[in-house]
């Protein structure tokens, strides 16, 4: 079965963002070249979850497929908001390393979810409905973008780009007060983060880039200790990257800056 | 593609409600009239639910459950997908707020047949004894008006129907063995266990845990694929739909599926009459019964008390001590992460199969009363993405790094004690559902001593990790299960319901679910909810006519028996326990 390119329907027509932007590329750090994109990043090369998806019952195999072929339009969000979306979401998870066939549509998903007003099961008293979040959420990075350079979010470059949301994840934003006044900055960034990983780790390519199973019903797994493979997944196979020079997320520093604690994480989903 | 020796697998048949690959549910199953007086309506068919329906049915009652979510086929409604499942939960609005506010939906609240027993990861420890009496133990929270000993002969009639795998001995609380093995251990348990040995500390593998390690009847053994909170396709792990449900329905309850009730009906004479519903076409509908029991959780059993409030009733019902909706709980639920040089692969294997409960017990070294539990959890790939974001701070470029690293990291849960607090409550918002029902608001702060137990829960975790290891330990603050709100006890002035559920305001009017809860201590509650509601049947059946007499408030049968003969087909009497518990005192 041919996997269609999932990335088609989303609506990119200027065809100058289809060229490859070599300063948004991870680096090898050996040789400080750029990697080029890849099918499938991630130390698990060879290793795909739809290979096995005779080994699935029908109504998981339906659910995942659909994922992949069947990737929704977008309504929610206006051609602008969506084109701007478009831009954050490739900061708040670069897929500069995957090539286009590849990439996935976390955007259209998002917008699926707003437009078919799916929630959570609950919202925080000091956060407007979901919907309205992002598109307020929207209205303010564009504001920073304004303020703090003079242009459109989508025209910045990606350490401009990285300044703004880096700002909104520590919680001190230079701009759209008025926004903040509305909504609780750290659980719109939460929500926004949510979001984009909700989409992104629910579809099979992610799941090879990190070598997770996948669907395991009815066949279910036998190698539970040590790490071991299964017969159909592969070892791992690491090597180094750095991210790109200019990007400023490949750290690690609590939301809303040191000393924050908060008790509590929106969208968490059961464990225990 | 390589296709299986069998064939690809189809998945389900027309005609046939599945329950599992095996079980098949009787249908069609019997309807009672609209207009019957039955004797027995239960909101809601989840943990507490399912287990009373059953029982009532198999005693001979007429009994309807009304139920706000679906009826599964599991082989045509579940997938083995974690964005897939996201039906599973209460996914309606609810406002949350306070100082540390809970998150609902897929943290902690079930929908459908089955309710939360359908998401649980399945853990099934008994409560300590010194849970009952953590008041007169510790000056803090407040007693239970029974004792364990009163529940324990239920916990040992549902530690069969479920049934529950673990250990053949068990140290903690009042110790006892389990009749049924323990399962393997995965990556996280194996983790778990090196890290306690190499530290003394005390823990068992294999469970105690709802899922089948061996396959019994129509119930098939575990295929350890970590897909268990994502509702079990395989029909290993227990949920009420699986494992009480059916034995209901073949003995003449009827489930109405899909309706949500909204008021419960007084009558002229300080009793219910009964329940009005929107049926699953929209329609409102009414049901009569003699006796309706809400069974509908924390936050739902509260919401339609209040929601049915009436004259006579205007703070809602069985309320008169103002105390529905308050001394809401949910536990300490933090998860900490390790990281290992090695792979763990932690999505293999149930979530829930090691544990150990050395720190529950108040300890007078600390400096905090009642402690936790430390658990394996198996975080699938979104939720381990939403714990590095909170746990590393992990966006953009960090977030993918970490990622591509997700099957060397282990994940433990801490599950600690958070005592009953006032002000942690559920209220209702001025917002509606589409019904036009207002929805809940529930408000939740910590205080110091709940903060003090996560805290030292966090340390431990932290420390076990380490010695099993780990290169890098990080922590994401959370919390898991939902009870209270609705809470038993003898004094009328401070709770809402009798030891039995029964409503200390109105007297056909019963409770029985996980709100009842006056205190939680740090095991998970669902194997507690549905011994409460096997022990609740026995009140109920013993004095059923009683009950159902319109002049009589009170009951003659203050003290019923256990009742063995009313497990479900082929569970009671079966698997021996080798070592049986003798508790002292």
């Amino acid at each position: 079965m041919k996997i269609k390119n999932a990335r088609k329907t989303v609506i990119r027509e200027d065809a100058v963002t289809f060229q490859v932007d070599e300063g948004r590329l991870p680096v090898n750090p050996q040789t400080g070249k750029p990697i080029r994109p890849m099918a499938q990043p991630g130390y698990y090369p060879g290793y795909s979850t739809l290979s096995q998806q005779a080994f699935w019952d029908e109504a998981t195999r339906k659910v995942v497929l659909a994922r992949v072929e069947q990737v929704p339009p977008i309504r929610f969000f206006s051609s602008d908001e969506a084109e701007l979306m478009q831009a954050v979401c490739d900061r708040v998870l670069p897929q500069d390393d995957r090539d286009e066939a590849h990439k996935i549509p976390v955007v259209n998903y998002i917008d699926d979810r707003l437009y078919n007003q799916r929630i959570d099961g609950y919202r925080f008293e000091d956060m407007p409905p979901d919907h309205e979040a992002h598109r307020l959420g929207l209205q303010a990075i564009e504001t920073i973008a304004r303020e703090m350079y003079g242009k459109s979010f989508t025209q910045l470059d990606q350490t401009e780009q990285d300044t703004i949301l880096k700002s909104l994840h520590d919680g001190k934003p230079t701009a759209a007060h008025d926004i903040w006044q509305k909504m609780s900055i750290h659980r719109f960034w939460m929500l926004l983060l949510q979001d984009v990983v909700d989409a992104y780790y629910a579809h099979p390519y992610a799941w090879d880039e990190i070598g997770f199973g996948g669907p395991a019903y009815p066949r279910g797994y036998m190698r539970l200790e040590g790490g071991k493979p299964e017969p159909w997944e592969v070892d791992e196979r690491r090597y180094e990257w750095e991210a790109p020079a200019g990007s400023l997320s490949d750290r690690y520093e609590p939301i809303g800056g040191p000393r924050h604690h908060k008790q509590q994480t929106p969208g968490q989903e059961g464990t225990h | 593609m390589k296709s299986p020796l069998l064939g690809a697998f189809d998945g389900a048949r027309p005609g046939e409600h599945m329950l599992g690959p095996i079980q098949k549910l009787d249908v069609p199953m019997h309807t009672f009239d609209l207009n019957e007086e039955v004797d027995f309506c239960i909101v809601g068919v989840g943990s507490g639910g399912g287990v009373l329906l059953q029982r009532l049915a198999r005693a001979g009652f007429h009994v309807v459950g009304i139920e706000a979510g679906p009826f599964w086929d599991t082989e045509r409604d579940w997938v083995s997908d974690e964005a897939g499942s996201s039906k599973l939960y209460w996914n309606e609005l609810r406002i949350t707020g306070g100082e540390d506010p809970i998150t609902l939906g897929a943290n902690n609240s079930g929908r459908g047949v089955g309710g939360g027993s359908v998401h649980w990861a399945g853990f099934t420890p008994r409560f300590h004894p010194s849970d009952f009496r953590v008041y007169s133990e510790d000056g803090v929270g407040v007693d239970w008006p029974i004792t364990y000993d009163d529940l324990k002969p239920y916990y040992e009639l549902l530690e069969k129907e479920i049934p529950v795998s673990g250990p053949a001995y068990y140290p903690w609380g009042d110790p006892h063995g389990y009749s049924y093995a323990p399962h393997p251990l995965g990556g996280v348990g194996d983790i778990l266990v090196e890290g306690c040995t190499k530290l003394g500390i005390r823990v068992v593998p294999g469970g105690p845990v709802a899922i089948n390690e061996g396959s019994h009847a129509d119930r098939p053994h575990c295929i350890y694929r970590g897909f268990c909170i994502q509702g079990c396709k395989v029909g290993a792990k227990q949920s009420t739909l699986v494992s009480h449900v059916p034995d209901a329905v073949r003995h003449g309850a009827e489930i109405r599926a899909d309706s949500m009730v909204f008021r419960i009906n007084m009558g002229k004479d300080g009793r219910v009459t009964g329940v009005s519903y929107f049926d699953s076409n929209g329609n409102t509908r009414e049901q009569k019964a003699k006796v309706v029991i809400v069974a509908g959780y924390a936050i739902e059993t509260p919401r339609l008390l209040l929601n049915s409030a009436c004259p006579g009733f205007e703070d809602g019902l069985a309320n008169s001590s103002g105390t529905v909706g308050k001394y809401l709980m949910v536990q300490i639920g933090n998860v900490v992460l390790g990281r290992f040089p090695g792979l763990v692969r932690m999505y293999k294997a149930p979530p829930a199969h090691a544990l150990t409960e050395e720190f529950y017990e108040t300890n007078p070294k600390n400096d905090f009363v009642r402690g936790f539990a430390i658990q394996t959890v198996g975080p699938l790939p979104i939720a381990f993405a939403k714990q590095m974001m909170v746990a590393k701070g992990a966006w953009g470029w960090g977030m993918r790094r970490v990622m591509m690293d997700y099957n060397h990291w282990t994940a433990l849960g801490v599950l600690g004690e958070i005592l009953p607090w006032e002000d942690n409550r559920v209220e209702l918002a001025d917002e509606t559902d589409h019904h036009g029902i207002r929805v809940a608001k529930v408000t939740f702060s910590l205080h110091e001593n709940d903060k003090k137990i996560a805290k030292a829960g966090v340390e431990k975790t932290s420390e076990i990790l380490y010695a099993a290891g780990a290169e890098e330990v990080v922590e994401e603050p959370r919390y898991a299960h939902l009870v209270g709100g609705a809470r038993m006890g003898s004094d009328p002035r401070t709770s809402v319901t009798d030891k039995w559920g029964r409503t200390h305001d109105i007297p056909n009017l019963f409770i029985c679910d996980g709100s009842l809860l006056p205190t939680q201590g740090s095991a998970n509650p669902g194997l507690t909810i549905q011994a409460l509601a096997a022990r609740a049947a026995d009140f109920l059946i013993s004095n059923g006519p009683d009950l159902m007499k319109r002049e009589r408030r009170m009951v003659a049968v203050t003290d019923p028996p256990v009742r063995h003969d009313l497990s479900p087909r082929g569970t009671s009497g079966r698997g021996v326990p080798r070592i049986k518990a003798r508790r002292r005192g």
